[in-house]
């Protein structure tokens, strides 16, 4: 784990579980796994702040425990899960655009409590719909039922490792860690629930009327007296699913991009003759982006696409980007000469890429001493003499892009810094706003006028209005630069991952 | 042997510097003795932010998503000691927060986390009856003494706050420390140290030798 990656880890687990959680979560992907007392120790908190926080920590899917042979359990913590939290907002969204409303909010719920199980999750989901709906309009739990089926069937939701039924009648004493199985074949398997029901509203604390209705709906909500039929099966977000979405989503709008007049006019219903469409599948095959290939004649014609070839050419071209809007055009060029190229050496990079030679000379040093380029010795004798020496540039794809990633990974540590900064500083200024709001509100509620609504309206002067403006504006901004830094993280990831993976 | 370079004494190096693009002689570029600027002057401005309905509906979503997990009981909140102006509305958000405690299903995690409260109870009162005539034995017997006359109600409200506050820290599962430091805390309503004077003394009574130091 990286300095950045535990940074930008530890500001996440602050800003969404809080200051205990971050000590004890940056520890743990610190120093690897250990067990409950050493963990205290080390962070110098009590054990039921330790304890809390671990619960809260594998609710949500970011500790596992082991059991280890000497008998005690450790606790691990995983720094990519941490990460993720970062794409929550791209998966809430994406479900909304496959899904509609409610897969949106099947998914926000899942991600907020780590795991639930369905009959929890269609109650919320249901009683949040209502609310947003015209007064007498319930949302019916079948409908909320039928999208948690359709997410659980497109694989986008999955089942959690079960625990082990307990028998009432085991002598042994129960084992101290429980050992959760997966079961393939059962992880996208909906419980065949009978939810019959309505979304309810949640009523206001003031009204009086409902006190009595109130607790007597809270207690059949509760279901305290009876576990849900469905208890003990929990379902969580299958964050790998959606980064095959985003993947493929990638690759399509590259190549789109590609063939812009083609894909044009291609017709909108898959009724494609069966002669342009071998014209098209030729076409992408031999496109040098090589992301189409054709491995073999069956069925007239196999086509298959590269997916390792896909992800490396995105992340180049993210690299190119990235030296381009960095360094200027000219350095942009030698980048992508030394891509096609692979190997050069000064006097070649001169010659091909057409510029003055001091100036490429000086462009080569910068790139090389930020590290986009390297260089490669070949000796032409065996003393290494540097006079009779060839020194080739290159570029090395891979570990450039791990620099790239990891200066992703500080940037967004650094946005995040800065934006808690700015929050910090108009603390006071903020809170005033909000208990003017409140004040707003609750007048309006009772009906005040309009001259009494304005009088505390003007509590926030005009140039202290203009601050919150401002702040407002920048923090805005400072969180849409933290999600789309988050793509370029995506990119590179998965090109680095699929390197990795030897299959 | 070899490569003597230019004369004893000179520098030079060991490749021909018209490789890298230095004419002979030539002043090469001065040394750097200081690590490079932290905020250096860039001849590119960055390319300006994705705009569009998804980018301010993915924006809109994280900021949503940020400020429901603060709500949630999962979002615990390091206890602040210095509170300072905002006591009041804190009082009713925490309420309000309280009600919504989540408890873990037990039996998907290791038996250790599970929080043992018969043992701990009885652990608890042992060690709290302990501890509060170890530290305490002098200062709750001379509170009872010098307050017997007129503030009797006071002791006793300040017994019954102790134990009070044992009743709810046992619930709590604070940690010993706290235990103590809260019952230090509510000895006495006022700022003085309660062992500075021996029972028995007046102030200033037993100091007046033949020195003159009560003009001070």
């Amino acid at each position: 784990m990286t300095q950045a990656e535990i940074k930008l880890c530890s500001l996440l687990l602050q800003e969404h579980f809080g200051e205990i959680v971050e000590k004890i979560g940056t520890h743990l992907i610190k120093t690897g796994s250990q067990p409950l007392r050493v963990i205290a120790n080390d962070t110098g908190m009590s054990l039921d702040q330790v304890k809390k926080a671990l619960c809260v920590l594998i609710q949500h899917n970011l500790v596992t425990y082991q059991l280890q042979k000497r008998g005690f359990v450790e606790y691990e913590a995983s720094c990519s899960r941490v990460l993720r939290i970062l794409r929550y907002p791209r998966y809430i969204y994406t479900a909304k655009t496959l899904y509609s409303d409610m897969g949106e909010l099947i998914v926000e719920e899942l991600l907020l409590n780590g795991k639930m199980t369905m009959s929890a999750v269609v109650r919320k989901v249901a009683n949040r719909l209502t609310e947003t709906m015209e007064d007498g309009k319930t949302m019916d739990y079948g409908e909320v039922s039928n999208t948690f089926v359709r997410l659980a069937d497109t694989h986008f939701i999955q089942r959690c490792p079960m625990a082990p039924e307990t028998t009432e009648t085991s002598d042994a004493p129960p084992p101290p860690v429980p050992t959760l199985a997966v079961n393939e074949k059962d992880m996208y398997v909906v419980p065949n629930l009978n939810l019959i029901g309505k979304g309810k509203r949640r009523r206001s604390f003031d009204d009086e009327d409902d006190g009595e209705h109130k607790a007597k709906r809270q207690k059949q909500d509760a279901d305290s007296k009876e576990p849900p039929p469905d208890d003990g099966i929990y379902w969580q977000a299958n964050i790998d699913r959606f980064h095959q979405h985003f993947r493929d989503q990638a690759i399509v709008s590259a190549v789109a991009n590609r063939m812009d007049q083609i894909f044009r006019s291609l017709p909108a219903g898959y009724n494609i003759v069966k002669q342009i469409l071998d014209q098209y599948l030729t076409l992408l095959a031999d496109d040098p982006l090589e992301f189409v290939g054709k491995s073999g004649d069956s069925g007239g014609g196999m086509y298959v696409i590269n997916l390792h070839k896909a992800l490396a050419t995105l992340a180049t071209a993210t690299q190119e980007s990235i030296v381009q809007e960095r360094f200027g055009s000219r350095c942009a060029r030698i980048f992508r000469l030394l891509l096609r190229k692979k190997h050069l050496e000064q006097k070649q990079v001169e010659d091909f890429a057409m510029i003055p030679a001091k100036e490429a000379k000086d462009m080569l040093y910068k790139m090389l001493s930020e590290n986009f380029v390297s260089l490669q010795e070949i000796p032409k004798t065996p003393d290494h003499a540097p006079s009779r020496t060839f020194y080739l540039y290159t570029v090395n794809t891979l570990s450039s892009a791990r620099m790239l990633l990891h200066w992703c990974y500080k940037s967004v540590a650094n946005l995040i810094e800065r934006r808690q900064y700015e929050t910090k500083e108009n603390k006071r200024l903020l809170e005033k706003s909000q208990r003017v709001e409140a004040i707003l509100a609750s007048m309006q509620a009772t009906g005040a006028e309009e001259v009494q609504l304005q009088e505390i309206e003007e509590m926030i002067t005009a140039p202290e209005r203009q601050q919150l403006e401002n702040l407002k504006r920048n923090v805005n901004k400072i969180d849409a630069s933290e999600n789309q830094v988050d793509e370029t993280i995506f990119v590179l990831e998965s090109y680095i991952e699929s390197t990795v993976k030897k299959l | 042997m070899s490569g003597s370079g230019k004369g004893r004494g000179r520098a030079a190096f060991t490749f021909n510097i018209e490789a890298i693009g230095f004419a002979k002689g030539e002043t090469l570029p001065e040394v750097a003795f200081k690590p490079p600027p932290l905020f250096p002057p860039t001849d590119f401005k960055p390319v300006p932010l994705k705009m569009g309905e998804e980018e301010d509906y993915m924006l809109a979503l994280k900021q949503e998503f940020r400020a429901s997990m603060k709500k949630m009981p999962y979002f615990m909140q390091k206890e602040d000691e210095n509170q300072g102006i905002e006591k009041y509305s804190k009082k009713y958000l925490q309420m309000r927060k309280e009600s919504m405690e989540w408890t873990p299903d037990w039996r998907r995690l290791p038996r250790e986390m599970k929080p043992r409260k018969k043992t701990k109870k009885g652990g608890k009162t042992k060690k709290g009856k302990v501890a509060t005539p170890k530290s305490n034995v002098d200062v709750l017997k001379k509170i009872e003494e010098l307050e017997k006359k007129g503030d009797e109600e006071k002791s006793d409200e300040e017994k019954e706050k102790e134990k009070d506050k044992e009743g709810e820290e046992e619930e709590e599962e604070a940690g010993n420390e706290q235990e103590e430091y809260d019952e230090e805390e509510h000895e006495e309503e006022n700022d003085y140290i309660a062992s500075y004077f021996e029972d028995g003394d007046d102030f200033g009574a037993g100091s007046d030798d033949n020195m003159d130091e009560a003009t001070y």
